[in-house]
Parts: structure tokens; C-alpha cells; sequence
């Protein structure tokens, strides 16, 4: 295997993994100061029992996803030496702020986790809403420093020379805000249905049900919303890739040729040699509209780009799918959600527990699948139109072996935090 | 706005090694203790320690984004020709951190705690060992920079640099400061005479220990020659350091001797801080020695641009941050000191 695509899949499969830890250490929070809340209010003691269970889980997260964290500060200038030597001051901002902001919920946690029964109630209550919004804000802070290399802005480039740096500028670039809105959302709409479903698989087996119903309650209410919310922040995502990253545009919709009213493909299997896309089902004129909002606007197709300018089509175009199809799904079963409000007698029914137990993993492959199409899908560049992936990677050869003892590193923890969180369910049901 | 960059710059990587240090130092003593003795330190570790455990390790976060966004061509060198001791360091993180979950989390306290303290113990012990191998590597003045049309192996340029007798000795050195923090820490929070006994006793030990490397380290750095050893012998303000250093020895050992909490700890802090502080201006701004050239960290520096908006966002991040640190050491008592 080369380097660079040794490098290149060592970083995804990183990614792959932080992503989930952070995400759930940056949700839970927010379920847990629920769940407190409540304990506080009306002093239901099963309350009580949730917050603590939902505290662990809590703790648990922020370890894995610091260590994490901490092995990727590293490994962006360890695999990415050329991208970091230039983009690193430029973008230098977002990340020592999200540095502060992840300190503050490190102190926080410490003044949570050790608060019980120490601290006056209200305050100690309100350190947990401290974990959580810090936790998001060092999410939205991260996604910056990322948009950058979709947006890069802030400096001038020439002759491989980045001059006028303007830290402000590049921390505040184009693509910041449609993005952080759309990670935020996927953050709860992913962390929601998973901790659900959880929860809904115990109510579904009859394990400790009062609890398991008040946590499920919970969960389902933040991803309910965010996933009906989530189309939306798509669609301003989509219209802004159309107009500044054109290439990704064309290659998550695996579209060729530069035409006029051009249809959306929904499936279809990519022929990339051939370069055209078979088996799909068409929407006439559908693109043109979702990309600039007029049915009959011309869409630039891959052909027109230099090859060495395009970005893988076929993986960028399944994942895109995914995305989008989980996503409705998930809109679907949040308004479903909903409904079962005004009939009750939905949620007696074992089939509405496995309904929801059976989207427990959805959302976070729809989350994997969107990063998946806009990492892939800024390819060849590891900075939009300024730096190419190849020309960052470092010199030292022999990635391959990091990548291997990072895939071992990885995937122990996947298991150790399975495994663990396994133990606590278990726990909590056997304590009845 | 240089000056308040690299002032947060040491200022984390001291409490790094402070903090940090303490905690790997406790997994070390846990090594060296009996089975009842190991279970007492685990305990006061974690109820002094617990709160801020997170906190302790942030520091190196902190300390790297500050090296990659104001000195990117200094972080460049770092990264590319010690990646290898690095990812052996970020193992031994995940390792204890993976660790300290199990210890504290696993809702079963079984047999299966046996293999978390095993693991915990060995990843306190390796990643102390390459940090200082790291530091070691740095100004060891073995690095070799790659040269077009050279002969280099791979070796030559990627593991001679950090892999040699004098980086092996700076580890050791950490491993042993890290102790002697630990020790020296654990005294003024001991609740029972035999607890406070044997940290007593690792406290004795450790400072040997520290004491016998840094010779060695002197010692074997005047033979071979190592640049940065020469520099030290010859910097006044490195030899006053750890001239200081081996003064307030004197008084350590009597309060130690004395069970003295309070100045036992206030003179080990002085410890790290003599030898940090001896480490460091050696050299400075040149942390980085290879066997052709000597960086500066403030060649390539990033910026005015960069540095006063890092800075600015440097003095908010602190200005939040350590009040908050404090207010959280003194809420839960965690430091005996600081209990009225």
C-alpha cells in the first residue's frame, strides 16, 4: 500500500471513531441535565437513577473521546506535516478555542461527577448544562477549522507562499456556519436515536420499564426534533456546495455531463470507467432546483473538470445516498414519534419498541456517510483549490504499520466502551 | 504578544510535566508497592485526583496547538522526525487512559480489576519513558535532517534520531521525576501512619534515583559529547538551576524526614521547576539540536497576525480556565493545603 493511501485511510478510520465518541460525549450532556432536572422538580427517585446511569455514560465518552482527541492533535502533523506547517497558524484559532472550550467542560465534568451532595443543588446543576454547552461549542469550533479546508480564506496564495494571514476571517469562512449547523443537528439526531434505541430494545424485552421509558422519552424528544429540523440545514449545505465546491456537487450526484435541467439519480450503480451511473431512478429537473433554486439552471458535470481534479464519483455518490435516504427515514420516524403522542395506544405495541430499537444504529451511519462525502468529496485537495492531498503527506515512509497499530488501537477501544456500556445496562436492570 | 504565547507555551508544558507527572508518578508508586499499599494509593489518588484528572491531561493538548499554530516550522521538525517515540507515547496514553475507565467505571468489580491495575501500572511507566525519550530526541543532537542525494537509511533519519543512549537516560530521568512528584505529592494526603510511611520511603528512593540519572546524565553527555550537555555545563543560568536544585535538596529531605506535608510538596514543586527551568534555557530559543543545524524555536515563527490573536485568545482561555481550575481544587478539598 502507498503511503499517502495509508495515510489517507489511517486518518479516516480515526476520524471514523473520534467522531462517535465526540458526538456522544458532546449529546449526553444535554439528556442527563434533563433527566436532573426532572429529578429535581419532582423528585422521582427513578430520575435520580437515570442520572447517574446517564453520568457514567457521560464520563465514560469524555475519556474515550480525549484520548482520542489527543492521539488526532497529534496525528495531524504526524501523518499531515506539509498541511499543518502552512494551515496550522491559519487556522490556529478555532482549534485554541476549542482547546479553552474543552478545558472549561473538563472542569465542569470534575464539578459534576464529584458534586453530589458537596455542592448546592442549583449550582451543581448547572455545571452539567456547562458540560454540554462547552461540549457543543468545542464541536461547532472543530467543524470550523475543518470547513476552512472546504472555504479556505484568511490568507493570500501565491507561489506556495500563504501571506496576509487573518485568523478572524478563516475561522469565519463561507462554509462555517451551513456546516456546523448541519453537525450540530447530526450530532442529536445520531447520539437521540441511538441512546433510544437502546433504551427501546429494554422496554422491547420488558427490562426495568418505568426507567427505560422516561430515558427513552428523553433521547427520542432532542433527536425527534433535530431530525425533522435536519432537511432543511441539508438543503442550505447543498446549495452552498453548488456554488463553491462544484467538483463534490457533481460527484455526490454522479453527474457527467454539463446540461441544462439536469434530473436528480436516486440509487443507481456508478460505472466509473464508462463514467455513467445505471439502474438509478431520475427526477427530472429535481437537481437543477435542490442546487440554485431554478428548475432550468445549468449544473457543470464531472466532465468538464480536469481529471486531475476530480474526486472519487462512485463512494462519494453511494454515501451521499445513504445519507440522505437515512435521513429521511429518520425525519419519517421522529414526525412518527410525534404522532404517537395523540395515539397512546401505538406505544403499547411491541412492534413501535422494535420499530425504534432497529434505528438505534441509523443515525450514526448517516453521520459517517456525510463526513464520508465531504472528505472524499473535496478530493484531490486537502485545502480547496490551494493544496493537493499528495503534497501534505509526510515524507516518512512506512505509514502502513501506524495505520495498522491506530486500526488495533481503535477498534479496542470500540470494544472496551461496547462492552463497558453493556456491563452498566446490565447493571441498572439487575439493581431492581 | 510573542512574549504572552511562549509564556503560555512553558507555562502548560510545566504543569504538564507537574500535573501529568504526578498522576503517572502515582501508577509508578503503585508498581512499587504491596498489594495493601496499592489499593491505599489507588484510593488517595483518585479522591485527590479524581476532579481534575481530565483537566491534568489537557495540558498537552493545549501545548501542542500552541506549538503548531505560532512555531509551524519548529512543530514540523517534531512531528516528522520523532513521529515513531511519539505514536509509542499517544499508545501509552490510550493505554492508561483505556485504564482509568476500567477502574473506575466497570459496574463489576471483579477479578477482571487485577488486569486494568497491571496495565495501568505498565502504560504509567512507558509513557513517561517516551516523553522524555521525545525530549531526549529533541536536543540529543542526533536527529539527522533529511539531505537530497544522500545515502540515509531509513534509521539514519527516523530512529537514530530518538533511539540512542542519552534519549534512553532522559526517559529514565523522567520515569524518576515522575515518582519523586508522585511521592513527594502523596505525603500531605497519607490518612494512616503506614501509608504516610511508605510514601515517605519512595520519596527517599525516588530522589536518589533522580539524583543518580541526572549525573548520569551529565556525566555521559560530557564523555560522548552531546552538544546540549556541553551548552550546560557552560550556561550560568542552567548551572545556578540545578545548583538551586541540589541546594533545596537539603531542606527537602529534612521535611521529608519530618513528615512535613505542606513544605515537602512546595519544595518538590521548586524540584521541577529548577529542572524544567535548567532544561530549558540551555538552549533557548534553539530547542531543537540536530546533528548538522540547531532550530530555533522562533525561526519560522508564525505571523504578528497569528501570535496576537493566539495570544489574545490565550489570556480569555486562561482568564476562564484556571480560576475555574482553582475554584474546582478548592470546592472538593481536593489538596489537603487547602482545607481551612
Amino acid at each position: 500500500m502507498e503511503n499517502l493511501e495509508a495515510a489517507r485511510l489511517q486518518m479516516a478510520l480515526t476520524l471514523i471513531f473520534h467522531i462517535v465518541f465526540a458526538c456522544i460525549g458532546m449529546v449526553m450532556p444535554f439528556f442527563m441535565v434533563i433527566s436532573h432536572y426532572k429529578w429535581l422538580k419532582t423528585k422521582d427517585e427513578i430520575y435520580l437513577k437515570l442520572t447517574k446511569a446517564w453520568q457514567k455514560g457521560v464520563a465514560i465518552f469524555f475519556v474515550t473521546g480525549a484520548v482520542s482527541g489527543t492521539a488526532l492533535s497529534f496525528e495531524l502533523g504526524l501523518l499531515w506535516p506539509g498541511f499543518m506547517e502552512h494551515a496550522g497558524p491559519i487556522i490556529g484559532m478555532p482549534f485554541s478555542l476549542e482547546g479553552a472550550a474543552f478545558f472549561v467542560e473538563a472542569i465542569a465534568l470534575g464539578f459534576y461527577l464529584y458534586g453530589w451532595n458537596k455542592l448546592p443543588e442549583k449550582f451543581h446543576w448547572f455545571t452539567g448544562v456547562i458540560i454540554g454547552i462547552s461540549g457543543v461549542l468545542s464541536g461547532i469550533l472543530v467543524v470550523a477549522a475543518n470547513s476552512w479546508m472546504n472555504a479556505p480564506s484568511g490568507f493570500d496564495y501565491k507561489d506556495g507562499v500563504f501571506s496576509n494571514i487573518d485568523p478572524i476571517k478563516a475561522m469565519l469562512n463561507e462554509a462555517w456556519f451551513t456546516q456546523a449547523l448541519h453537525m450540530t443537528l447530526a450530532a442529536f439526531v445520531a447520539t437521540g436515536f441511538a441512546v433510544a434505541g437502546i433504551h427501546a430494545y429494554q422496554i422491547y424485552k420488558g427490562r426495568n420499564k418505568p426507567l427505560h421509558k422516561k430515558a427513552f422519552h428523553i433521547a427520542i424528544s432532542f433527536a425527534a426534533v433535530a431530525a425533522i429540523l435536519q432537511p432543511i440545514s441539508g438543503d442550505l449545505s447543498a446549495k452552498d456546495i453548488a456554488e463553491r465546491q462544484p467538483a463534490k456537487l457533481a460527484a455526490l450526484e454522479a453527474h457527467y455531463e454539463t446540461k441544462k435541467g439536469v434530473p436528480l439519480y436516486i440509487g443507481g450503480i456508478v460505472d466509473e470507467e464508462k463514467r455513467e451511473v445505471n439502474y438509478k431512478i431520475e427526477i427530472p429537473n429535481a437537481l437543477s432546483f435542490l442546487a440554485f433554486g431554478d428548475f432550468d439552471a445549468e449544473v457543470k458535470g464531472l466532465n468538464d473538470f480536469p481529471i486531475e481534479d476530480q474526486p472519487p464519483v462512485a463512494i462519494v455518490h453511494y454515501a451521499f445516498q445513504i445519507m440522505v435516504g437515512i435521513g429521511t427515514l429518520l425525519a419519517l420516524a421522529g414526525l412518527l414519534y410525534f404522532l404517537s403522542a395523540k395515539w397512546k395506544h401505538w406505544r403499547v405495541k411491541k412492534r413501535f419498541w422494535l420499530f425504534f430499537t432497529l434505528l438505534t444504529p441509523l443515525g450514526f451511519i448517516a453521520l459517517e456517510a456525510g463526513w464520508i462525502v465531504t472528505e472524499v468529496g473535496r478530493q484531490p485537495w486537502i485545502i480547496h483549490n490551494v493544496m493537493r492531498t499528495k503534497d501534505a503527506v509526510t515524507p516518512m515512509p512506512g505509514i502502513f504499520y501506524s495505520l495498522i497499530t491506530y486500526s488495533f488501537i481503535y477498534v479496542l477501544l470500540t470494544f472496551v466502551v461496547s462492552w463497558l456500556m453493556i456491563r452498566q445496562i446490565n447493571a441498572l436492570n439487575n439493581e431492581e | 504578544m510573542l512574549s504572552v504565547v511562549l509564556f503560555f507555551l512553558f507555562f502548560s508544558l510545566f504543569l504538564y510535566v507537574l500535573l501529568a507527572g504526578a498522576d503517572f508518578g502515582a501508577g509508578i508508586i503503585e508498581l512499587f508497592s504491596s498489594r495493601n499499599q496499592q489499593e491505599k494509593t489507588k484510593k488517595t489518588v483518585y479522591r485527590v485526583m479524581g476532579p481534575i484528572w481530565e483537566a491534568n491531561h489537557i495540558w498537552i493538548i493545549i501545548l501542542i496547538v500552541i506549538l503548531w499554530v505560532a512555531f509551524p516550522v519548529y512543530y514540523q521538525i517534531f512531528v516528522v522526525y520523532l513521529h515513531i517515540p511519539i505514536t509509542l507515547m499517544l499508545l501509552g496514553i490510550t493505554m492508561r487512559g483505556l485504564a482509568f475507565i476500567f477502574r473506575h467505571y466497570d459496574a463489576v468489580k471483579g477479578k477482571s480489576q487485577v488486569w486494568y491495575n497491571g496495565m495501568f501500572k505498565i502504560a504509567s511507566v512507558v509513557t513517561p519513558f517516551f516523553l522524555g525519550m521525545i525530549f531526549g530526541g529533541l536536543v540529543g543532537g542526533n536527529i539527522q535532517l533529511f539531505e537530497e542525494g544522500t545515502n540515509q537509511s531509513f534509521a539514519d533519519i527516523y530512529i537514530k534520531g530518538w533511539l540512542n543512549p542519552f534519549s534512553i537516560l532522559v526517559g529514565l530521568f523522567y520515569v524518576a521525576l515522575c515518582g519523586f512528584i508522585a511521592a513527594n505529592f502523596l505525603i500531605g494526603e497519607a490518612d494512616e501512619n503506614n501509608e504516610l510511611e511508605n510514601y515517605r520511603k519512595k520519596a527517599s528512593v525516588a530522589t536518589i534515583v533522580l539524583v543518580f540519572f541526572g549525573f548520569l546524565i551529565l556525566g555521559y553527555g560530557y564523555w560522548k559529547e552531546v552538544a546540549f550537555v556541553q551548552d550546560f555545563i557552560h550556561n550560568p543560568i542552567s548551572i545556578i538551576a540545578i545548583g538551586l536544585s541540589a541546594l533545596f535538596l537539603i531542606p527537602l529531605w529534612m521535611m521529608i524526614k519530618r513528615k512535613q506535608k505542606k513544605w515537602t510538596r512546595i519544595l518538590a514543586g521548586f524540584q521541577v521547576f529548577f529542572v524544567i527551568a535548567a532544561a530549558m534555557t540551555v538552549h533557548f530559543p534553539h530547542i531543537i539540536i540536530t546533528s548538522t543545524k540547531e532550530y530555533s524555536i522562533l525561526e519560522g515563527v508564525a505571523p504578528d497576525s497569528v501570535i496576537t490573536s493566539l495570544g489574545v485568545a490565550l489570556l480569555i482561555g486562561g482568564a476562564i480556565i484556571l480560576p475555574g481550575l482553582f475554584h474546582l481544587m478548592r470546592s472538593f478539598q481536593l489538596i489537603k493545603l487547602f482545607k481551612k
